[in-house]
């Protein structure tokens, strides 16, 4: 067994923090589900976990490269590459979104969530068809999507730090990457769901009034759970090093 | 329809724990008592082992999406698969840490994981009723269930591959090689498949259970490819069974799904020129 010491208590707290980011991320992201995939609400079509998931496991790719290929890389620099790629592949899959939302079904971007874009200062009402809960994925949806994959990354390459470096002394290399990486992707998954269950299905981002009311609560239980996590990967160190 | 029998969770429960750990420890115990018997019979039992472990899989993979559906039947909000993912999520963490934390008594593994998976699964299911607030009754219940059930389709399914649930071996032939995700995706989608593609009205335990099973024996078949790169000729048998479970099971999805439809009728092509 490992013996409490203050470096343990703060690789528990980190991998709690990071799980918290990963679920806070979610709040961010512009997840319209079934009704965004026909163009009836706003956001991308899919649900909150493949998209929380595929950009943190993009960042989680890009977290572990800089970590395997950069032998100065400490925490800021990991947790930068792992949000600069999430930033990449969510801005990338919004955009191919929007492409087809334009071209394909035809629509005009709008959010029925507020009156005005907050960053655009455009009208929004007019443009929404009725019966619908607004189209496509406007200006204020994509940048406060593309800040909730930088945090997903960054919480992803947090997570992935800490373990890598709990994790390298006791195994071989190979084996460090791989226990590291799915223990990481496993936080991961607990945390994109628990946010999502919170937001029931569909947020448009950081404008939308549900933002306020849920964020609280799911940051709450997000970081307990990934507290927990993080006491269990630490004592799976305490027993590799038989 | 109330006159239809279901099988009660309990039963389900007793079904996936007993059968799941039952496959996962002949994984160990047929090797050692191959040891002992000396001879083809004692080879036989060597090569056969890691098949019970996909075995036990199933039993877990049945139990698992009964759980599911007891749950998503109230409208998650987010659809079944996010359901499928948090429980591997939570089975995952849940299986390294009680394969890894017992060391050389590798015996207890296997329950040491099924015990912190349900509590993991109990700690999230009350954060979900009671501070989510998603007042769903069976939440915290079903929370649990999955937990422990996606933990043993982890187990299971890796011991497949590696011969044995001993944490040293698993990770170099589970984890080392990446076929720890494809345990992973695989029986996420094996344990949320059934109900997903049966929900609605008329949706019935029985037809779900069949698809469960022919879901779970997929799985199998694509974890005795993996083994058969790990472990040679117990691959084989694993994939072989897989296949013949699969069939089998289907067979039976696809007789319920006659029982239960009105009437199956062949519509024809679509006719190239409106009428």
């Amino acid at each position: 067994m490992v013996a409490i010491d203050p470096t343990l208590l703060t690789n528990i707290f980190l991998i709690g923090l990071s799980g918290t980011l990963v679920c806070l991320a979610v709040h961010f992201i512009p997840v319209g589900g079934a009704p965004a995939a026909m163009a009836q609400a706003t956001g991308i079509g899919t649900g909150t976990v493949e998209l929380a998931a595929g950009s943190g496991l993009v960042g989680l790719i890009t977290a572990s490269y800089m970590y395997a290929y950069e032998p100065l890389a400490d925490i800021p620099l990991v947790m930068a590459a792992g949000a600069m790629g999430s930033m990449v592949m969510l801005a990338s899959t919004m955009f191919a979104g929007s492409l087809i939302y334009a071209y394909g079904v035809a629509v005009p971007f709008a959010s029925a969530q507020v009156k005005k874009d907050p960053i655009t200062g455009d009208r929004q009402d007019l443009y929404i068809s009725k019966g619908t809960q607004g189209q496509g994925i406007p200006t204020i949806c994509f940048v406060s999507g593309v800040v909730g994959a930088a945090l997903g990354g960054a919480g992803g390459g947090l997570i992935y730090f800490v373990l890598m470096d709990l994790y390298k002394p006791l195994l071989s290399m190979t084996s460090a990457f791989a226990v590291a990486g799915v223990f990481t992707m496993g936080v991961m998954y607990v945390n994109s769901v628990i946010p999502s269950y919170g937001v029931g299905g569909t947020i448009e981002g950081v404008h939308d009034p549900k933002f306020r009311r849920v964020v609280g609560k799911d940051v709450i239980t997000s970081f307990f759970v990934s507290i927990l996590c993080g006491l269990l990967a630490v004592l799976i160190a305490g027993g590799m090093s038989v | 329809m109330s006159d239809i029998k279901e099988r009660s969770p309990n039963e389900l429960v007793l079904f996936g724990i007993i059968g799941g750990l039952l496959g996962i420890y002949l994984t160990y115990i047929l090797p050692a008592l191959g040891m002992q018997i000396s001879g083809n019979v004692g080879e036989l039992l060597n090569v056969i082992a890691p098949t019970f472990g996909a075995l036990g899989g199933i039993c877990a993979v049945m139990w698992g999406a009964d759980a599911v559906r007891r749950v998503a039947k109230y409208g998650l909000g987010t659809g079944v698969p996010s359901i499928g993912q948090i429980a591997m999520g939570m089975g995952i963490i849940a299986a390294m840490f009680g394969l890894a934390i017992v060391q050389t008594k590798i015996l207890a593994g296997p329950i040491v994981a099924l015990v912190t998976a349900s509590i993991i699964g109990f700690i999230i299911g009350w954060f979900a009723q009671n501070v989510i607030k998603m007042k769903i009754p069976v939440m915290i219940r079903c929370m649990t269930e999955i937990a422990a059930s996606g933990t043993i389709i982890i187990i299971g399914f890796s011991a497949a591959v590696a011969g044995n649930f001993e944490f040293a071996n698993i990770v170099k032939l589970v984890f080392d090689n990446g076929v720890m995700l494809a345990v992973f995706w695989v029986g996420a989608v094996a344990m949320l498949h059934p109900f997903n593609a049966c929900l609605g009205p008329d949706e019935r335990q029985k037809r779900l259970l069949y698809l469960a099973g022919s879901t779970g024996a997929i799985t199998m078949a694509i974890m005795g490819i993996a083994a058969t790169m790990t472990l040679g000729a117990s691959g084989v048998i694993t994939l072989v069974l897989g296949i013949v479970l699969w069939v089998i099971f289907y067979k039976k999805f696809w007789d319920e799904v006659y029982h239960d439809a009105a009437s199956v009728v062949g519509t024809g092509l679509i006719p190239k020129t409106e009428a």
